[in-house]
């Protein structure tokens, strides 16, 4: 089951240039078709799932390839399987403008796969391996139109992600000698007999092993290449660049923490505080950086990155509560970060604007746009009754209850940062609803809303950045389970 | 039960069904709407006050976040100031709104924030509390910028950034409390765990100290005042009398909320956080006095005053007796009442002669006298001149702070109030005296009488009645507050 | 003795004597002889394999019946055979990869030639393989030194003269080097036989007796064969003489030639000085640290490059820097993981340079990256070989790579003292491998819409796009199935002690 929808995804992909499509209405059926009905396997898997582990292939010696579904996977694929579908739906209505369609398809398509891959990982080593397949199969996506600066742009994201795997790749190695195996288990696997006195490497492997996945989580100082990567069509930067596989980032550093390391080896010692140390400068560095930005999706990407880590935050105060914070974010940022930056290709889709600047007045010609960004903006600030507030809240109280002094700073840095998006986001809602007295609309008097493909998508994530602020119980319960080891 | 619900999303509602309405409507439909709106508006808080049913658990946010509303003295006393100058202000823009672009967005605006603030007074808890104040910002800051010249709305992201500059500090706050508090249902004498007070004590001094800090800014006290006289002067003259009569009061019921509902004034009485905060307001008062007396450009000269009375009030807080905190909550009534009469007449003024300096203002009380008595006669309770309603606020204020067990500030205070009342008819008189006395070398010839209309007077002389009527009959409202201040401190 | 144990004597033999026969024969008939004698040799390896598998031991075979220390000793075990194996299926695969290109690289009249130096070489590496006698196996470092001279030589153009002649140089010093060790180490023991000096050595080391001389001599021996096999920082012959011979010639020298005698290598450390005895020298650091600063010199270099061909050739100094890095280690795993890459590294970097050649075709012939833009598309095979043999390099799972770069670091996390440098430079060289690959990787698929450039489709390179497919065939099976070979290697090891 678990294979097969891996599997799924790569082969839709694969075969969309392979089949002869008459219409392009056709494979926009067949694509949708496949994803939706993946993401329906996907969410029956989850709800009829069994604790068993799939076993694929042996690699070497105790090594395997395995699939298992636990509560993390659960929340992770069925975050990515809820989004896929609508992001596959935005996207057919961009790509109209876009050339080398069945490209794009192909690998967008694929990268569900794969990142499910990651998601259903049993062990250490099989996140590892679809961790480089995603970067692969995401790279064509960055190259997509081919310029220079794309072409520059996918190379910066090679070099950092596969460089940064080869340092968590380091972490793997530590768990394979040092763990009892590399199978994620809650609370770790470290075999302490076997750590000795070798305490103190284990933490600095551990530290090098997070900034490893933080290449892909966008830690400071690894964090120019998804800026960059903003080249890309939308939906990828949308989907990818603030979803999937920035959060894969975020996810392997929850499993390398929690689940492979476990929290008891290392909370309280150096690595945390480092650790923590650079997460909160990466929070209030990405903040700054977006409000520098004036073009509109680096400055939503450097949001991303700030925002990715409050995850972090969230996870590296190794508590269950700070667990829960973390997917909590994990989940909710994903919404609203989909949506505004939807919104922002919906814009550059109608108008073919770009910068900020170039956006005055632009909220009364596409209010339906405006009004999600506006909704995903006050989400992101933490406004309450939106799902940011519910996510910080935990985040927050998760911080408060670790009693780490530094976990106190970390809730200044995280409201620090929450002024600092106030500003570069309202900034941009400002600008588009008041133009201010002199602006003249004729000069918009073209500009509309898009089809309903991409307004569809914008309303159900807006719909749900507002149930979750408002009623967040049941699925903040489920977290907490998780976190607690329940699931 | 669920009544307490209508005066908050009644105007919410109605605004947002106005702002979305698809095109700009016929003037006079709007503002009959937005009249009946209001009006309604006004007779829902009334009925809520009076009903029975006092509290309202609406529902839960998370397991432990609940949204909760509650009736208390404290709210009644604000709501009442609310839909008086909300009322005011709202009939007054009917007219002055005339000369303005957009008044759809603006009333629409103008709804919601009354809405939000009703709901601001309600709220029985911090996390409602908090959930409504960071509204009341984004309800309020369009109709800063309203005008949209590129001051305005500068003046309007400065306003919308402070305050959330402010309200993050004390969410940082209320993250520590909720932690350390058995519930954040506001009590009073505080619900501050004993064991975190004891053994974090230090700590939670510092937080408390943060949160006055930052629920100060809305509250404009220094150092993050600088939003207020930016953000009140480009702002339309009726938005400015509700900011500066209301919203900004919303500051001040924030920080009686946190001192006196949650973490406590037992705990604080006495500290370094009193001190300071004590400190900070006599800075305020008399920073804000100052920059007032200097100032030639009306609005701006009435947003300085702002600053320094809501630092009257901020100081009869930071006392912590009963005297002080009656007189702080009276001068929340007088202050409110005054400054939303000073600066409707400010509107009055432009709207009729388009002028914005005092010093271009000679003869203005022979060319608008009514408007100019008015004028007068709250500037004179302002300055704290019995029988008018200032008089008998800054009275309790400067008793309550003699009293107080507060060492040097015991009489430093009251000093200070003093010299800033001074400095208040510094720079409120003035305008009077030019007005009706222009001098000999006055070109009386230029002079006509322009009286606004009367949906412009008529607000005008019904706030400046209410404040004298405070001052003439003070007996039943500090009856009243003195009943239940005892009961809270 | 089984008939079987006559295959290894027989395929040496039979390279030598194909080699001589070539010379009268025309080019076309060159060809089809070096064929086959590859896939016989091949053949007799694999079954040479399968029966030692069977056995479990190792055996000696006494050339021409004579003792030692008078007779000439064959000696074979798993390693020995799988090696033989391994080498001949590479060879043959390069050999037919790069032969349509042959013509435009080599003159018609010298293609016997050619043929005559490939078989000469291959049956000095089956010698290096397969002896177990010091001085044979100098003799045969003689020879293929100078048949893989010829093979760089004979595209005549005149870097490759260059080429040939710094090859040489370096070649004759690093031979010679290896004499005065073997000599030194004749003084001291009076044998040449392997397992005769390794007798004599272990009662020195007992007796306490001429230390320094030993060491001397392992060291001389030591840094022959580094120079020979391109150990930085005595790589510089390297990039000329991979950059610029013919294609199969590049491919066989990277993967093959330099790895005989790193596997000589290997053989003298287990079989002549014995494991332990070299791990307890400073020659082993000395090792390690030259090995990790390849890793990073090599990789810079090629970074700079920008000649498609002359940066995969400085690639192998960094990959050649891994093996030696696992010889440093000192361990038991650190060997295994070194003889793991040179079967991968043997594996990818004739892929590599095949798939060059394909790109490099449909750029008119240029190997500037500039001019390599977008070939990807022209020449859609070789731009899917590359890209797999670059991810192999930059250790992506699937790959060969992938599992040697796993081995190395596990190997490297049980050395308590070189861990850390060990990890961390292999993260680094990671990064540095990623940085040169990928750039490339991007470069061939990133468009020039009107290139100037035919393109080739499947039909008219099949022979050349089945062997790209056996490339990555090979590569996919070292990566994805690794255990058992890990095995082989593992009894491959003891079987030398």
């Amino acid at each position: 089951m678990i294979i097969c929808i891996i599997l799924l995804p790569l082969i839709a992909g694969i075969l969309v240039p392979l089949l002869p499509f008459h219409k392009r209405w056709y494979k926009e059926l067949f694509l949708e078709g496949a994803v939706i009905l993946n993401s329906i396997l996907v969410w029956y898997l989850l709800l009829h799932h069994s604790e068993s582990t799939f076993l694929l292939a042996h690699f070497t010696g105790d090594l395997n390839i395995s699939f298992r579904v636990d509560g993390m996977s659960m929340i992770f694929a069925g975050l990515v399987s809820g989004l896929w579908p609508f992001a596959t739906l935005y996207a057919f209505e961009y790509m109209t403008k876009e050339e080398h369609e069945n490209t794009f398809f192909l690998f967008y398509t694929m990268t569900y796969g794969v990142t499910l891959g990651i998601a259903f990982a049993a062990n250490l080593l099989t996140m590892y391996f679809f961790y480089e397949l995603l970067t692969l199969v995401t790279v064509p996506l960055v190259m997509h139109t081919l310029t220079r600066e794309a072409i520059l742009a996918s190379r910066k994201y090679l070099y950092y992600s596969l460089g940064g795997a080869a340092f968590a790749f380091i972490g793997l190695i530590m768990i394979i000698v040092y763990g009892n195996s590399t199978d994620f288990i809650l609370g770790g696997v470290l075999n302490l007999a076997k750590v000795g006195d070798k305490t103190n490497i284990l933490l600095f492997i551990y530290v090098m092993a997070f900034m490893g996945f933080g290449v892909k989580a966008a830690v400071c100082p690894f964090n120019s290449w998804l800026p960059q990567a903003g080249v890309a069509p939308t939906p990828v930067t949308a989907l990818l660049h603030a979803v999937a596989v920035v959060k894969s980032g975020a996810f392997a550093i929850i499993r390398l923490t929690y689940y492979s390391f476990g929290t008891d080896f290392l909370r309280g010692t150096w690595a945390q505080t480092t650790v923590m140390i650079v997460v909160m400068f990466t929070i209030v560095y990405g903040c700054s950086r977006a409000l520098k930005e004036t073009h509109i999706k680096r400055r939503l990407a450097y949001s991303t990155i700030s925002n990715l880590s409050y995850i972090l935050f969230g996870a590296v105060i190794m508590t269950p509560l700070g667990l829960m914070g973390a997917i909590t974010h994990l989940v909710f940022h994903a919404v609203m970060k989909i949506s505004s930056f939807f919104c922002a290709g919906a814009i550059m889709h109608q108008t073919d604007k770009r910068y900020i600047h170039e956006l005055n007045g632009l909220g009364y010609r596409m209010p339906w746009v405006f009004t999600v960004f506006t909704l995903s903006s006050l989400a992101l600030m933490g406004v309450p009754g939106l799902s940011g507030f519910i996510s910080k809240w935990n985040l927050a109280e998760a911080a408060v209850d670790s009693n780490n002094p530094l976990a106190y700073a970390g809730i200044a840095c995280l409201l620090v940062s929450a002024l600092l998006t106030a500003i570069y986001m309202l900034s941009i809602v400002v600008r588009a609803f008041f133009p201010g007295k002199d602006f003249d609309d004729s000069a918009v008097q073209n500009v509309h809303d898009p089809n309903w493909k991409m307004l569809l998508p914008l309303c159900v994530f807006t719909a749900f950045i507002i149930l979750f602020g408002i009623h967040s119980q049941p699925i903040v319960n489920f977290f907490y389970r998780v976190a607690a080891g329940i699931y | 039960m669920y009544l307490i619900l209508l005066p908050i999303l009644f105007p919410i509602l109605a605004g947002f069904a106005i702002l979305v309405f698809p095109k700009e409507p016929d003037r006079r439909l709007l503002t009959a709407t937005a009249g009946t709106c209001l009006v309604i508006t006004g007779a829902l808080v009334l009925c809520t006050l009076l009903s029975a049913s006092q509290e309202l658990m609406l529902f839960h946010l998370t397991e432990t976040l609940p949204i909760y509303f509650k009736i208390d003295e404290t709210g009644i006393t604000f709501s009442f100031l609310t839909v008086i100058v909300f009322i005011c202000a709202g009939f007054f823009s009917f007219a002055y709104m005339k000369h303005e672009q957009n008044e759809k967005r603006y009333y629409g605006f103008y709804l919601m924030a009354f809405g939000v603030l009703n709901a601001l007074c309600f709220a029985g808890n911090l996390i409602t509390f908090y959930l409504f104040f960071e509204l009341l910002t984004l309800s309020s800051f369009p109709l800063v910028l309203h005008t949209g010249s590129k001051e305005a709305i500068m003046a309007g992201l400065k306003y919308l950034f402070y305050s959330l500059c402010g309200a993050y500090a004390s969410l940082f706050g209320i993250y520590f409390l909720y932690h350390n508090c058995d519930t954040l249902t506001f009590t009073a004498g505080g619900v501050l765990k004993a064991s975190a007070a004891s053994a974090e004590g230090r700590f939670f001094l510092l937080i408390a100290f943060v949160m006055i800090l930052g629920f100060g800014v809305k509250a404009g006290m220094v150092p993050m005042h600088a939003w207020l006289p930016t953000a009140h002067p480009v702002a339309p003259a009726p938005a400015s009398a509700t900011l500066s009569a209301v919203i900004v009061k919303a500051g001040v019921l924030a920080l009686i909320r946190v001192v006196y509902y949650i973490i406590g004034p037992d705990f604080l009485r006495g500290s370094w956080v009193q001190t300071a905060w004590l400190t900070l307001s006599l800075t305020t008062v008399f920073l804000g006095s100052m920059l007032a007396y200097r100032e030639p450009v009306l609005k701006k000269r009435l947003a300085y005053s702002t600053v320094s009375q809501l630092s009257y009030i901020l100081f009869g807080l930071a006392v912590m007796n009963k005297e002080a905190f009656t007189g702080g909550l009276l001068h929340v009534l007088a202050h409110g009442f005054i400054k939303g009469t000073l600066f409707l007449i400010a509107g009055a003024i432009i709207y009729t002669t388009g002028k914005t300096r005092v010093d271009e203002l000679r003869g203005i009380g022979k060319e608008m006298p009514l408007t100019m008595w008015c004028y007068t006669i709250v500037s004179l309770g302002l300055i704290g001149i019995p029988p008018t309603g200032g008089f008998i606020s800054k009275w309790y204020l400067a008793t309550g702070g003699l009293a107080g067990d507060i060492g040097i500030f015991r009489y430093l205070g009251p000093a200070i109030l003093l010299l800033s009342a001074l400095l208040t008819a510094g720079y409120l008189l003035p305008l009077t005296i030019q007005g009706f006395f222009p001098g000999a070398d006055y070109d009386y010839t230029s002079l006509h009488r322009q009286e606004p209309c009367h949906l412009m007077t008529i607000p005008i002389v019904l706030l400046t009645v209410l404040s004298v009527l405070i001052g003439l009959f003070p007996n039943i409202v500090v009856a009243y507050l003195t009943n239940f201040v005892s009961t809270l401190l | 003795m089984d008939f079987v144990c006559n295959f290894p004597f027989f395929s040496i033999l039979l390279s030598l004597f194909s080699g001589t026969i070539c010379s009268i024969l025309p080019g076309k008939a060159a060809k089809v002889v070096n064929r086959l004698v590859l896939i016989a040799v091949g053949t007799m390896s694999g079954i040479l394999l399968l029966y030692l598998l069977g056995t479990g031991e190792s055996f000696v075979y006494w050339m021409g019946h004579f003792p030692a220390p008078w007779g000439n000793e064959i000696r074979a075990g798993v390693l020995e055979a799988g090696m033989a194996l391994f080498f001949c299926i590479i060879m043959y695969l390069s050999m037919a990869g790069g032969a349509h290109k042959l013509f435009d690289e080599v003159e018609e009249s010298k293609h016997n030639l050619y043929y005559i130096l490939i078989n000469l070489l291959l049956s000095s590496l089956l010698a290096l393989v397969y002896t177990n006698d010091m001085f044979t196996a100098y003799v045969f470092v003689e020879i293929n030194t100078i048949s893989a001279c010829g093979l760089i030589m004979i595209r005549q153009v005149g870097r490759t003269i260059e080429a040939a002649v710094r090859y040489m140089i370096m070649s004759l010093l690093g031979s010679g080097l290896l004499l005065f060790g073997l000599c030194i180490m004749y003084d001291l023991t009076g044998h040449l036989l392997m397992s005769n000096i390794k007798e004599s050595v272990a009662l020195l080391m007992q007796n306490g007796d001429y230390q320094i001389p030993l060491i001397v001599s392992v060291a001389l021996m030591c840094i022959g064969l580094c120079i020979k096999s391109a150990l930085f920082p005595f790589h510089a012959w390297l990039p000329d003489a991979y950059g610029y011979s013919t294609v199969s010639s590049a491919a066989i020298l990277s993967s093959l030639v330099s790895k005989g005698y790193i596997f000589l290598l290997i053989k003298m450390i287990y079989r002549v000085i014995g494991f332990d005895i070299f791990n307890n020298t400073r020659i082993i650091d000395v090792l390690f640290v030259f090995g990790l600063m390849g890793m990073i010199f090599g990789s810079l270099s090629a970074i700079k490059e920008n000649d498609i061909r002359r940066m995969i050739a400085f690639s192998s100094v960094a990959q050649i820097g891994y093996i030696y890095m696992g010889f440093g280690m000192g361990t038991q795993a650190g060997m295994v993981a070194s003889v793991f890459h040179i079967l991968s590294h043997a594996a990818t970097k004739s892929l590599l340079f095949i798939a060059a050649i394909g790109l490099t075709e449909v750029s008119g012939g240029s190997r500037k990256f500039i001019d390599l833009t977008g070939s990807g598309y022209r020449n859609k095979w070789s731009g899917v070989a590359f890209t797999a043999g670059s991810l192999s390099m930059v250790g992506v799972p699937l790959f060969s790579g992938f599992i040697s770069k796993l081995l190395f670091a596990q190997a490297a996390v049980q050395v308590e003292g070189k861990m850390l440098a060990a990890l961390i430079v292999l993260g680094i060289s990671t990064v540095l491998n990623a940085v040169y690959f990928m750039k490339t990787v991007i470069r061939i698929y990133a468009t020039t819409e009107d290139a100037p450039y035919p393109c080739m489709t499947f039909k008219d390179m099949k022979p050349y796009a089945v062997v790209l497919v056996f490339f990555i065939i090979v590569n996919v099976i070292l990566g994805v199935s690794s255990q058992p070979i890990v095995n082989m290697i593992e009894q491959g090891l003891a079987m030398f002690a």
